[in-house]
């Protein structure tokens, strides 16, 4: 290799400042930049391996860790076993938090809530998932994902992002970095924060962020009110009119300077203002859910006339997807039910049930679910035994990474669909798992990626969402 | 470097051009091949090859084949596997992803027909001065780097450019040096000095400026991942800026490198070591740490140490250690084996891998005293503490015959007979009832027999609280008895403590009662294992027999003043830490349970009795019935001293007011974390997969280092303190390098190595190996002196040019690389508000001191870095979290940039005090215009300039700002107030008067364009 050759890293710099100009979001550049899978690919259109089946992606994320025995992963031995210790054949050793794993007993908790079948497919959900039992056949449901971490921060960690150490890219900042936005005044990585929720885990910023990945990838939270988008809004007293006629002096400045010193990054910067310039009003636009018809505002409920309610934030989704953005990911905080768990929980299934399920509703009459994914879960499970005392109405989950569920829908993932067996005690897996690399491998695969070729070569290495592992889950695709 | 080739036939060498291993063939190799074939032996090396080393290369495999014959194609393996059509058979293989070229397979082939000559990674060798190249331009060069500059860029045809103007060279260096622009005044005065050395003068200026160091202290900060709160879940306060203090005084003091290296490392370590060493060290434990509730110890504490040895490895080294955390590195000559023994460098504390969930700061700690008389106190203390000490244990008990030995009243007795609704009776006249705790319910304790009546049987998880039983504290005398039962051998359990709210031991504190592999263990505690003082019985408790265990605390802060008695007799113990710095928490007392905890399973209690005070060994055996008579007279003696003797308490009281005075002293100073090596440091072992909970205990790992970078010189001690020894040594092959590479970096845009955060087999390779060398062997000779190299780039002819291409330039040499021109660079996050602030006229200069927020208008490296909520505008600008080591930072134009610069409130701010400011400096709005444009860009704005300048405020004063009438905000109902979305942050106002306004906006504009962004 010639040092005066590029290196695939300093790449980036020249070919930003060659092609970013032409650009508006700076999408442009990374149709330049590409997925660089082998040598050469570094000049190659960006874009996907192969056709895609999803072209974008919601996912719903539920922080905190819902427990599997009250929603998608029906046990009906715990209820048997209710308050009997969890035999140590099942638990194998396993470790524990340092919450419960000192406790004198595990005693099991069967879940105080009922199952139904729904749908053709006759797929089990709880009582409290009503609302998401009526498009069961839409969706796809997981019951053996597992994880690695055990504790909140390194688990939401690694689910977002695919590692446990903090630095790496998320999972919506890949998606921007490899495929890029299809609006040209909107960010292709959006994030809503429920307002609503419990907040009894933070959420911090690295969930979404871009790693070592160009920052144009960061996710851009939205947020409910009258400002979205961080400093979107011009001073108070400076008019669109104003700001216009700011704009065109910055160009003028910047053409002298472009002319003055022969440098096609000015041009970027200026693209870069015009398009903040254009973001100011499609931004507001697609906030704006007053336009929604009554009967769309009822389907996704009461709560989503509260701005910044999970139930808002779906509508939200579906606006945002429906301009073009790539990635939009909801967090909703509280499903951390150490103790209390049957009233944390249906607090948590009554703020999102119902939305959730409108979203799937709302995506299909606008013939928008066949390619978007949907996915809905949390960074890991709760365990089988109760962490505290448990009575008659009363108990609490630890956290249990060895085994959870979450459901996919829509973006070529099959409806009315279980994957994966979970032992009946809900301990272990007993049939095909799914570790979150595999998630994320699949979740490639549908947008068209190959997860082993989207990588990028930082401090040396090539890093990729799934490290180094990671398989495709071929019988969750329809 | 093109000559450094190989010795070849000359045939060869007629025939074809020479290839290079170092240049063209190992890249290929290590990114292609040694994934599998390098040099990580215990993880997956396929087929038994090894292609990083000659002797593997050309061994015969298992196969029967050989992978490289050195000068026969034919007959070496590889060859045909390279070509091959075979998808099973092809190199690399498919799955790779990265297949070969042409062009790069012709390079393999060719290097093996010249006979496969390795040649060690460049890196990996001691650098060498090279001589300063003859160049054609002689009169061009006025530092030989500029000579090593001019030679390669006439090799590619380029000629240097015109030195810049004054003014942009001006900004351009006082960027570079102290993140600034210069001032109006300063960069007139420039223009105005003709005398030769005017430049020199203004450089040697912003060298001694205190702005220097608060400069080039934030690189560092990326480096070493300096924030101001722990990260992770909940995200608590982190008492840390004396770090960066000290950081920004080692720069502006011109600290030898080699120093500012070991004193980080090891300052703890070099002899007599001062506050500023020990305060140096944090930067060890700037690491992310947690609290979360149900966190393993251990992991989180292997994390840390990782982090310690991943931020060295790219600080001081522009190496990627944590890759051999799980596995040997798969590229670079560094084992798994090599990973832990700088682990165990690392790890050599005495630490909890846990923050308390008060947030305490974590020990080992310095105190922070603000002045040398403050720390001479100290000392003074000490001694009068151990003066103390000396003359209590002088005091000689005249006393002789039997005392009258009298078990004072307990001030809580329970005796345990039966449970009312909501607790334990206390039989002491007076006495509140204990309480039950953690499952609130008397079906949870069961009464069984016990010694007397009725005793308590626990289950592990419930037990019962003394809520007025608090103020235990390090100098509180105290007495716990009871009879005692173990149902089972516990290999932990909670029988007494006063430790409140608790995450493994992350926050034991107070005093504690445990059952460890069936040995009471008797603690103070203000934070374990650091600042403690504990003892062990020797002998394990038998388990199904009662007991009566009588455990004295007697508020010395000193082992030897806990003592445990079985029986009335004194048990055998061993002392597990000495160690008790500070005072703990205050929380109630609690018995048989602790929240995360293992309670008292299956064990009983009866009859417990609790004291204010200490009982004497002679009471204790009274208290269990013993007769006095039957006493050893040193038991006697010493209750008589005691309790009778006046000389003895007299002494014991100076002793005790010396200890309290000596704490009190201490605590006024606030606790700062440091490095402090501990013998009682875990040992360190290979971790299988680096993974916390499975160390390979047939590999301990002794300290050391990955000799295979640089061999270890024995004469150097196994710790921290010989790791800044060995990475300091001047033949070190990295360290120089690294920094010689980085302040390059930071002046001229990019590192003459790229990749400045790798200089392994994976990164790049320099485009000036040869300047790069000698600049670091010339960095070693000046005594490590930072100043001094940056004042040889400055004044260098390279800098000085202008850094406007000409169009053939720019065709040739798109990226400058050549440097024959000089660097442009975007301005950093903490650059570009900085700017805003001084040409604002509101920047607020005051050096160091406690974390700021924006609003403070104090330079950027001071705001306030929260890390899993970083300020918004830096992040936007490419700046990181600070979570962990960020040897680089990006570059990049985005939408949100624009908005910040335009419509973040400090900015608007900035443009309105801009405005002000200028509309008293001059008299015409031309005037005006042209003096903001000079406050932030430095030079005068060009005509066309100018003139759009001038055009944007007629048109913007002829349409005043419409502004809303003020009316008083909403009345917010409290209640309300915790479902509402959060509010919006007000926006920013535009001046009412139309003029302001206008101008206003003006010098908005001008701090969005690309004059004010980038150093040219």
């Amino acid at each position: 290799m010639d040092p005066l050759k590029p290196s695939y890293d300093s790449l980036l710099r020249p070919t930003r400042r060659h092609f970013l100009g032409t650009s508006a979001l700076g999408l442009g550049a990374l149709a330049m930049r590409g997925i660089m899978g082998d040598a050469q690919a570094a000049t190659l259109p960006k874009g996907t391996h192969f056709p895609a089946k999803a072209k974008r992606v919601i996912y719903l994320f539920q922080a905190g860790g819902p427990s599997q025995f009250e929603t998608l992963d029906p046990k009906p031995l715990l209820r048997e076993k209710n308050t009997q210790p969890l035999p140590d054949s099942v638990r194998q050793g396993q470790r524990l938090t340092g919450m419960s794993g000192y406790q004198a007993t595990l005693p099991l908790a069967g879940s105080f809530v009922d199952f139904k079948k729904y749908g053709q497919s006759g797929v089990e959900y709880s009582d409290l998932l009503s609302h998401t039992g009526e498009v069961a056949d839409d969706l796809c449901v997981i019951r053996t994902m597992h994880t690695e971490a055990i504790n909140h921060d390194p688990a939401i960690t690694f689910f977002c992002s695919g590692n446990q150490v903090a630095g790496r890219p998320s999972m919506g900042a890949w998606a921007s970095y490899g495929l890029g936005s299809m609006n040209e005044n909107l960010p292709a990585f959006i994030v809503l924060v429920s307002q609503d929720a419990t907040k009894d885990q933070p959420l911090y910023s690295r969930l979404w962020g871009s790693g070592f990945l160009p920052s144009e990838h960061q996710g851009v939270q939205f947020k409910a009110g009258k400002e979205p988008v961080l400093y979107l809004t011009n001073p108070e007293g400076v008019s669109p009119h104003a700001r216009r006629g700011m704009l065109d002096a910055l160009g003028k400045l910047n053409a002298d300077q472009r002319a003055a010193e022969l440098d096609p990054e000015v041009d970027a910067r200026l693209a870069q203002a015009e398009m903040a310039y254009r973001m100011q009003t499609s931004v507001p636009e697609v906030a704006d859910l007053s336009k929604e018809s009554p009967a769309t505002l009822a389907m996704y409920g009461d709560s989503v006339k509260t701005p910044g309610s999970f139930a808002a934030n779906c509508l939200q989704a579906r606006r945002l997807i429906e301009k073009g953005v790539r990635f939009v990911q909801l967090f909703h905080q509280g499903w951390d039910q150490h103790g209390g768990l049957p009233g944390g929980i249906k607090r948590q299934c009554k703020q999102t049930d119902q939305a959730s399920a409108a979203l799937i509703k709302d995506l299909k009459q606008r013939g928008l679910l066949e390619d978007t994914l949907v996915i809905w879960g949390g960074e890991f499970g709760r365990t089988a035994y109760s962490q505290g005392k448990i009575t008659k109405d009363n108990y609490g989950r630890d956290h249990h990474p060895r085994c959870f569920s979450l459901w996919m829908a829509g973006g070529g993932v099959k409806g009315g669909h279980v994957h994966g067996q979970t032992d009946e005690f809900g301990y272990n897996i007993v049939k095909d798992p799914v570790h979150v690399h595999d998630l994320h491998a699949t979740m490639q695969h549908l947008l068209g990626v190959d997860h082993e070729r989207q990588t990028f070569k930082f401090q040396g290495r090539y890093y990729r969402l799934t490290d180094v592992a990671g398989n495709v889950v071929k019988a969750v695709i329809a | 470097m093109l000559l450094a080739a190989c010795c070849l036939s000359a045939a060869a060498c007629a025939e074809e051009p020479a290839v290079s291993f170092n240049r063209d063939v190992r890249p290929i190799l290590s990114d292609r091949c040694y994934g599998c074939h390098g040099p990580d032996a215990n993880k997956g090396r396929k087929a038994g090859l090894r292609l990083d080393e000659l002797a593997g290369a050309t061994k015969k495999l298992k196969s029967g084949d050989v992978a490289i014959v050195p000068g026969d194609v034919k007959k070496s393996a590889m060859v045909e596997r390279l070509f091959s059509d075979d998808p099973e058979a092809i190199m690399p293989p498919p799955e790779l992803h990265r297949p070969l070229s042409a062009a790069e397979k012709d390079i393999l082939v060719r290097w093996i027909k010249q006979g496969a000559v390795y040649e060690p990674h460049w890196a990996f060798v001691s650098p060498k001065a090279a001589p300063t190249p003859t160049v054609d331009d002689r009169a061009w060069p006025t530092d030989p780097l500029d000579a090593f500059i001019l030679k390669r860029a006439e090799q590619a045809g380029l000629k240097p450019s015109a030195p810049a103007e004054r003014a942009t060279l001006l900004r351009r260096a006082s960027f570079a040096l102290t993140g600034l622009p210069p001032s109006v005044a300063e960069v007139d005065a420039f223009i105005a000095d003709r005398s030769p050395d005017a430049y020199e003068k203004r450089v040697d200026a912003l060298l001694s400026s205190p702005r220097f160091g608060e400069h080039l202290a934030v690189g560092w900060l990326d480096l070493s991942r300096y924030a101001d709160t722990w990260g992770y879940t909940g995200d608590k306060p982190m008492f840390a800026w004396p770090w960066r203090d000290w950081v920004l005084k080692a720069f502006n003091d011109n600290k030898p490198y080699d120093q500012f290296l070991t004193e980080q490392l090891a300052g703890d370590l070099l002899p007599d070591a001062t506050q500023d060493q020990r305060v140096a060290t944090a930067y060890n434990r700037l690491h992310r740490m947690t609290f979360e509730g149900g966190s393993i110890a251990e992991e989180f504490r292997q994390d840390g140490i990782n982090d310690r040895v991943m931020t060295a490895g790219y600080g001081f080294m522009g190496l990627t250690m944590e890759c051999s955390r799980c596995h040997d590195h798969k590229y670079d000559p560094i084992s798994q084996r090599d990973y832990f023994s700088l682990a165990a460098m690392f790890g050599d504390q005495n630490e909890n891998g846990l923050l308390s969930y008060h947030g305490e700061v974590p020990p080992p700690f310095v105190r922070l005293y603000k002045d040398e008389a403050e720390r001479k106190k100290e000392a003074a203390l000490r001694a009068a503490v151990s003066a103390a000490e000396m003359a209590l244990s002088a005091v000689r008990s005249e006393y002789v015959g039997k005392p009258e030995v009298k078990v004072p009243v307990p001030v809580a007795h329970l005796p345990l007979e039966s449970f009312t609704k909501s607790g334990v009776e206390n039989t002491v006249a007076g006495g509140k009832p204990a309480v039950f705790e953690r499952r609130g319910s008397p079906e949870d304790l069961q009464l069984a027999p016990g010694v007397k009546g009725q005793a308590v049987k626990f289950d592990g998880d419930a037990g019962f609280k003394l809520p007025d039983f608090k103020q235990l504290g390090r100098f509180d005398p105290f007495t716990f008895s009871a009879h005692l039962r173990l149902g089972e051998k516990n290999a932990r359990a909670t029988v007494l403590h006063s430790t409140g709210f608790y995450t493994g031991d992350g926050d034991a504190t107070g005093v504690e009662l445990l059952v460890v592999q069936g040995r009471l263990r008797w603690s103070m505690i203000h934070l374990w294992p650091n600042s403690a003082a504990s003892i062990e019985t020797t002998d394990e408790l038998p388990v199904g027999a009662w007991r009566r265990v009588t455990v004295t605390y007697d508020g010395s802060s000193k082992a030897a003043g806990l003592r445990i008695y079985l029986d009335g007799r004194e048990a055998k113990t061993t002392v597990l830490r000495d160690t008790l710095h500070a005072k703990p928490r205050d929380n109630a007392l609690e018995i048989g349970s602790r929240s995360r905890d293992a309670g008292f399973r299956n064990g009983s209690l009866d009859e417990i009795q609790l004291w204010r005070q200490s009982l004497t060994a002679a009471e204790v055996a009274v208290l269990h019935g013993l007769d006095v008579q039957t006493l050893p007279p040193s038991v006697l003696s010493e209750h008589a001293k005691l309790r009778l003797d006046q000389a003895y308490a007299a002494a014991w009281q100076k002793f005790q007011d010396a200890q309290r005075a000596l704490a009190a002293h201490q605590e006024s100073a606030p606790a700062f974390f440091a490095m402090e090596h501990s013998d009682l440091a875990p040992k360190s072992y290979v971790l299988t997969r680096g993974e916390y909970d499975k160390p390979d205990l047939t590999k301990p790992c002794e300290p050391g280092v990955p000799t295979r970078v640089f061999p270890w010189n024995e004469t150097l001690p196994k710790n921290r303190l010989g790791l800044a020894r060995w990475l300091t040594d001047p033949q070190h092959p990295l360290t120089s390098r690294v920094v010689i590479n980085r302040l390059w970096a930071q002046v001229f845009g990019a590192g003459l190595v790229a990749t400045s955060e790798n200089l392994g087999l994976q990164g790049d390779l320099p485009t000036h190996p040869e300047l790069l060398d000698t600049l670091a062997v010339d960095f070693v000779r000046s005594g490590w002196n930072t100043k001094a190299m940056l004042r040889r780039f400055v004044l260098s002819s390279t800098f000085r040019q202008s850094s406007t291409p000409t169009a053939e330039a720019r065709e040739k040499d798109p990226a400058n690389k050549f440097l024959a021109r000089g660097p442009v660079l975007r301005l950093t996050a903490e650059m570009v508000r900085d700017q805003a602030l001084l040409a604002s006229g509101k920047l607020v200069e005051k050096v160091g001191g406690e974390s700021v927020q924006e609003s403070a208008n104090r330079r950027s490296l001071y705001t306030y870095r929260k890390r899993t909520a970083p300020p918004d505008n830096m992040l936007i600008f490419d700046a990181g979290s600070r979570e962990v080591c960020q040897p680089k930072r990006l570059n990049t134009n985005t939408p949100l940039q624009a908005l910040v610069l335009l419509n973040n409130p400090g900015f608007v701010e900035a443009a309105k005090n801009l405005a002000l400011r200028v509309r008293q400096e001059a008299p015409t709005v031309e005037a005006q215009i042209s003096q903001a444009f000079r406050h932030v860009c430095v030079r005068a704005p060009r005509p066309a300039e100018l003139s759009a300048l001038t055009a944007l405020y007629a048109q913007q004063k002829e349409t005043p700002p419409q502004l809303a009438a003020v009316t008083p905000s909403p009345q917010v109902d409290p209640k309300a107030k915790k479902k509402a979305v959060e509010p919006a942050p007000a926006l920013p106002k535009m001046p009412a008067d139309p003029a302001l306004a206008a101008l206003t906006l003006v010098c908005s504009t001008i701090l969005a364009s690309d004059a004010a962004v980038t150093s040219r």
